[in-house]
């Protein structure tokens, strides 16, 4: 393609007006550096799109002017006169870029902060919820233990205030040949006429069988009522208007509505 | 200081990459109706045209270092800016999506009213040239270079070969250059 050729080939109109390839840009540039006539015919297109367009009667409205005036000073380059060093400008992020990225450097630097914090807290929370379970647990063994220790004591306070009562008759019920070791004391209230029954020493039953305590009234026994040893304190035993004696003897389970005279282990007579 | 009423393009350039704001305001003055005529002919939405304009000159100001002067004239180099601004915003999702919106709804746009006064963007600027070509040139000329579709593009939505298209575009754009206002 001669030069006339490239002219009119509609090829400078298509790389001023943008539709080009960039081959054909390429080229182009190349054949204006080279060639006057290119140029020239290159200006000449240009002087008439720009005469063409510019007749424009449609103009923008009027405050866009000022609007894009003053979107200047927003674009990051300080308007002012003399020499500027283009690099340096490029360079520089806009203001508002600045401040995001410290933002987001800050916002970055918190949460890992904050997530560390976190696992450092959960780790803390879990040993003081492991630590508060112990607690709670020999805190609550602690109560049982104060507890079973106040219905002791209470028994005990009840048991020491019946004897120290001086309305009791204390009827001491020393063993039996068979069972020399054994002692109960019955504490027998004179007013009341009820009996509680203090177990010094007994031997401890086969599971079947159960200690009962007699009186004697008469020279007929009554039946006072079973008992077993596990009561640390005074028993309280049936109320017994009128004895002369107590006894006490191993029977099943329950109880007898007689007396088994061989499995007598104490015997006491009322004083008086 | 003497405020020179015009400027050749040489003294204009220069003091555009002094950062002269005074010439900046003639350049807005001289060419602004120009560019603002190619981005509504493109967008053909006025409230965009303005953003675009704006975003056109602000784009002027700050690459005015990159503009050689050996590689044509500054309106060449501005018209450029403003017709890549309006096809890259023509292409954005967020238009598209305006755009369909805006035809679902037909809604009344009271600043068309009061824009009514304008005259119709489609019978002036390079439109009113590109008016005395013929159909097929005209057609190829829109798709390029108004909705800035590429050669293979046009070549596959019009299915005609590609070469046919690159002939098409090059007679059109020799036609066109007999239809311009001659200096």
């Amino acid at each position: 393609m001669n030069l006339e050729e490239y002219i009119s080939s509609g090829l400078i109109e298509s790389c001023v007006l943008g539709l080009a390839s960039p081959e054909e840009l390429e080229e182009f540039e190349k054949m204006c550096a080279s060639h006057e006539v290119v140029r020239e015919a290159r200006k000449r297109f240009e002087l008439s799109l720009e005469m063409q367009l510019l007749e424009s009667t449609a103009k923008p409205p009027v405050e866009l002017k000022e609007r894009v005036l003053n979107g200047l000073e927003n674009s990051g380059l300080k308007p002012s006169r003399g020499n500027h060093a283009p690099k340096a400008q490029a360079l520089t992020p806009l203001p508002g870029s600045v401040w995001l990225r410290y933002a987001a450097a800050a916002c970055l630097v918190l949460l890992l902060g904050s997530t560390g914090l976190n696992i450092y807290f959960f780790t803390q929370y879990k040993a003081y919820i492991f630590k508060y379970d112990q607690l709670l647990g020999s805190q609550t063994q602690m109560l049982q233990a104060s507890q079973a220790m106040q219905t002791k004591l209470g028994d005990y306070q009840a048991s020491l205030d019946l004897m120290r009562d001086p309305s009791m008759t204390v009827v001491k019920m020393p063993g039996t040949a068979p069972h020399p070791g054994s002692l109960t004391t019955v504490y027998w209230d004179s007013r009341s006429k009820d009996v509680y029954l203090l177990i010094n020493q007994l031997p401890q039953p086969a599971a079947d069988k159960q200690y009962q305590l007699w009186a004697l009234v008469d020279g007929r026994p009554v039946d006072a009522g079973v008992f077993d040893l596990d009561s640390p304190s005074l028993v309280k035993m049936k109320n017994i208007p009128l004895a002369q004696a107590f006894a006490v003897t191993l029977e099943k389970r329950g109880g007898s509505n007689k007396p088994t005279m061989e499995a007598m282990y104490v015997m006491g007579k009322v004083a008086g | 200081m003497s405020i020179p009423a015009t400027y050749s393009e040489e003294q204009l350039v220069l003091a555009l990459k002094n950062r002269d704001r005074q010439a900046f305001g003639y350049l807005y003055d001289h060419y602004s109706a120009a560019l603002y005529t190619i981005i509504r002919q493109i967008l053909r939405d006025p409230d965009r045209s303005d953003d675009v304009l704006q975003e056109v000159f602000t784009n002027i100001w700050r690459k005015i270092e990159t503009y050689d002067p050996e590689k044509g004239r500054i309106f060449t180099w501005m018209l450029n800016i403003a017709r890549n601004a309006s096809i890259d915003t023509l292409r954005s999702k967020d238009f598209r999506q305006a755009r369909q919106n805006q035809e679902l709804s037909e809604t009344v746009d009271f600043r068309m009213e009061s824009r009514a006064v304008q005259p119709n963007f489609d019978h002036i600027g390079l439109r009113k040239a590109l008016e005395g070509l013929r159909p097929e040139y005209r057609e190829v000329i829109e798709l390029a270079y108004y909705k800035g579709y590429t050669h293979e593009e046009i070549a596959d939505s019009a299915k005609i070969p590609l070469g046919t298209v690159k002939t098409r575009i090059r007679s059109a754009l020799i036609q066109l250059r007999a239809h311009l206002r001659q200096t």
